[in-house]
């Protein structure tokens, strides 16, 4: 296992280092990292990222079928796994990744960010692209459109925005702590839930990637909706508070409140459950909006963990969850978005989980004939 | 030598000659003056009206109105909210002179010059927070221009002194034509 474990760590290493071959040609701040590798070496550096990924999952794979209960607690003997470990080193090895390699939303953030703190304007109302010459305006996609989450995560945002002290490094970098610290906070509350938990959420690679890599603020959204049900058996109107500052965040996990209420008077059991479905089907209608982003995933994934009881769901979630990774690669290997590549992406995204359906499939007919 | 009458005949071409160049250059002066003010007429869209005052709506709009002066903070959210409510009164100003409401349309009129004069302000504000607003002093004149062509055209149609006189209540005498041109002149500052 060990073996194993340094292979993860050593993957997610090379992968931060991969993430530097993205940086964007408008982005002064990091132009001594420049390289455009990203437009001359498009086709390498795909197929870079598609082992990568095939490393990372197959070690998550191998984590998630040693896994035998202990959550972050040591195990001993020849094959110990020691969670709390691997996951301080997932964090230093992918905390200083460049962020903007398969989205651009951390400047999204930071440039809302600083509509607000910086230019003391409502950033509802007035759009990034109305600050003429503001050098954000380079590389920030969606200028031209007010802020689209919620005004706690917004509030959040002036934490890193002013521990940047004005430096764009630092406020980057310090956005990363941000969404690394929530990250940490919602691994300690899936062990405070449920020990058994921890695995499946904390060492995914999309999770890992989407969180500590991209830094998405998804994860600060289901922190505040776990915590609401963490909270539950505790104090109610925190629990409720909780909730409220989840939906706050993003909006999507409104669509709990169903089982949240239902929980609240007791009416309900197999919570979990029953939360993963609902964010799945949010997950699922997401494209009505804009498209099916493998961000969104960790909305269900969080869930998903506590149906470790459930082989083959959390085999199923584990190989649509690398499916969803593969949905960068048409970009990454053609520079476009349009064209056959919608359809090259959703078919990368559903093969996997055919193959693992079939094979399943086989596999139980072959246990039923023997 | 010419004969006088031939020196008369000469002088009297001339003289039409002279008469049709200056009709060709006044009818071109007034096709490029028309032209010119066709062209000028604002591309600048003002809103739909709104509730009209007597309507529940119309209050709760008031209600409204006065949140989303602290919703609209910053100098480009005070830009926007004046410059909007200078627009949804200057269109209520007018309806409510279609329908002869002139003491209603005074209001309203007074109201929208109340917030035309805040806009400026807001981008002297900008400037001093350093912040660039070109696009917004471009955006103030197309609406100055577009609130003074409606204005004019009211001036029109208005009577320039109106009595009113409500049931139970003492009369007021409403200096409309005063009150339009003060209007006009606040706008034709920011032109």
């Amino acid at each position: 296992m060990r073996v194993i474990t340094s292979i993860f760590i050593i993957t997610l290493v090379l992968f931060s280092v991969f993430t530097y071959a993205y940086v964007d040609a408008n982005l002064s701040y990091l132009k001594i990292l420049y390289t455009g590798y990203y437009f001359t070496h498009r086709i390498l550096l795909a197929s870079f990222y598609i082992v990568l990924i095939a490393v990372l999952f197959a070690c998550f794979y191998f984590f998630t079928q040693h896994q035998n209960g202990a959550g972050l607690a040591k195990h001993s003997g020849k094959h110990k796994l020691n969670l709390k470990k691997i996951i301080v080193f997932t964090i230093i090895a992918t905390i200083f990744a460049y962020p903007a390699a398969l989205a651009f939303d951390i400047f999204n953030y930071m440039t809302t960010a600083k509509v607000v703190f910086f230019y003391q304007e409502n950033p509802y109302i007035i759009y990034p692209i109305e600050f003429i010459n503001d050098p954000y305006l380079e590389f920030t996609r969606a200028v031209n459109k007010t802020a689209l989450y919620g005004p706690f995560w917004i509030l959040l945002t002036g934490i890193p925005y002013f521990a940047g002290l004005g430096n764009f490094v630092l406020t980057m970098f310090s956005f990363k702590l941000l969404v690394a610290g929530f990250f940490v906070g919602t691994v300690i509350l899936l062990n405070k839930l449920d020990k058994n938990a921890v695995l499946f959420f904390a060492l995914n690679p999309l999770v890992i990637i989407e969180t500590l890599v991209s830094s998405h603020n998804d994860i600060v959204m289901m922190f505040f909706a776990l915590l609401a049900f963490y909270l539950l058996r505790l104090n109610k109107l925190s629990s409720l508070m909780s909730f409220i500052a989840s939906v706050m965040i993003k909006f999507s996990t409104v669509f709990l409140l169903p089982v949240f209420l239902l929980s609240i008077v007791g009416k309900i059991k197999k919570t979990y459950k029953y939360s993963a479905i609902l964010m799945f089907i949010i997950f699922l209608l997401s494209p009505l909006r804009e498209e099916l982003y493998p961000w969104y995933a960790i909305w269900f994934i969080a869930f998903t963990a506590f149906l470790y009881r459930n082989r083959f769901l959390q085999n199923l979630v584990l190989v649509f969850s690398f499916g969803l990774m593969l949905r960068y690669i048409p970009y990454m290997a053609s520079g476009n978005y349009l064209g056959v590549t919608p359809i090259i992406r959703n078919l990368l995204m559903i093969a996997p989980v055919v193959i693992f359906l079939v094979y399943s499939w086989l596999r139980m007919l072959k246990g039923n004939n023997g | 030598m010419l004969s006088k009458a031939e020196a008369l005949k000469i002088e009297n071409l001339d003289l039409m000659r002279n008469l049709y160049l200056h009709t060709i250059i006044l009818a071109t002066i007034l096709l490029l003056y028309a032209a010119k003010s066709a062209l000028a007429q604002s591309s600048y869209v003002l809103p739909y009206p709104s509730f009209m005052p007597g309507s529940i709506f119309y209050k709760l709009n008031l209600i409204k109105e006065e949140v989303l002066k602290y919703w609209y903070f910053g100098d480009f959210g005070q830009f926007t909210y004046n410059l909007k409510q200078s627009d949804k009164y200057l269109v209520e100003a007018k309806t409510l002179f279609d329908y002869k409401q002139y003491l209603l349309a005074n209001t309203a009129l007074q109201k929208s010059g109340k917030y035309f004069e805040k806009i400026y302000p807001n981008l002297l504000s900008a400037k001093k927070n350093g912040k660039k607003f070109a696009e917004k002093e471009t955006m103030l004149r197309e609406a100055a221009q577009k609130h003074t062509e409606d204005l004019t055209k009211l001036k029109s149609t208005v009577p320039s002194v109106f009595d009113w006189t409500p049931e139970r209540e003492s009369p007021t005498t409403l200096n409309l034509l005063e009150s339009l041109d003060a209007s006009i002149k606040l706008r034709v500052k920011r032109l």
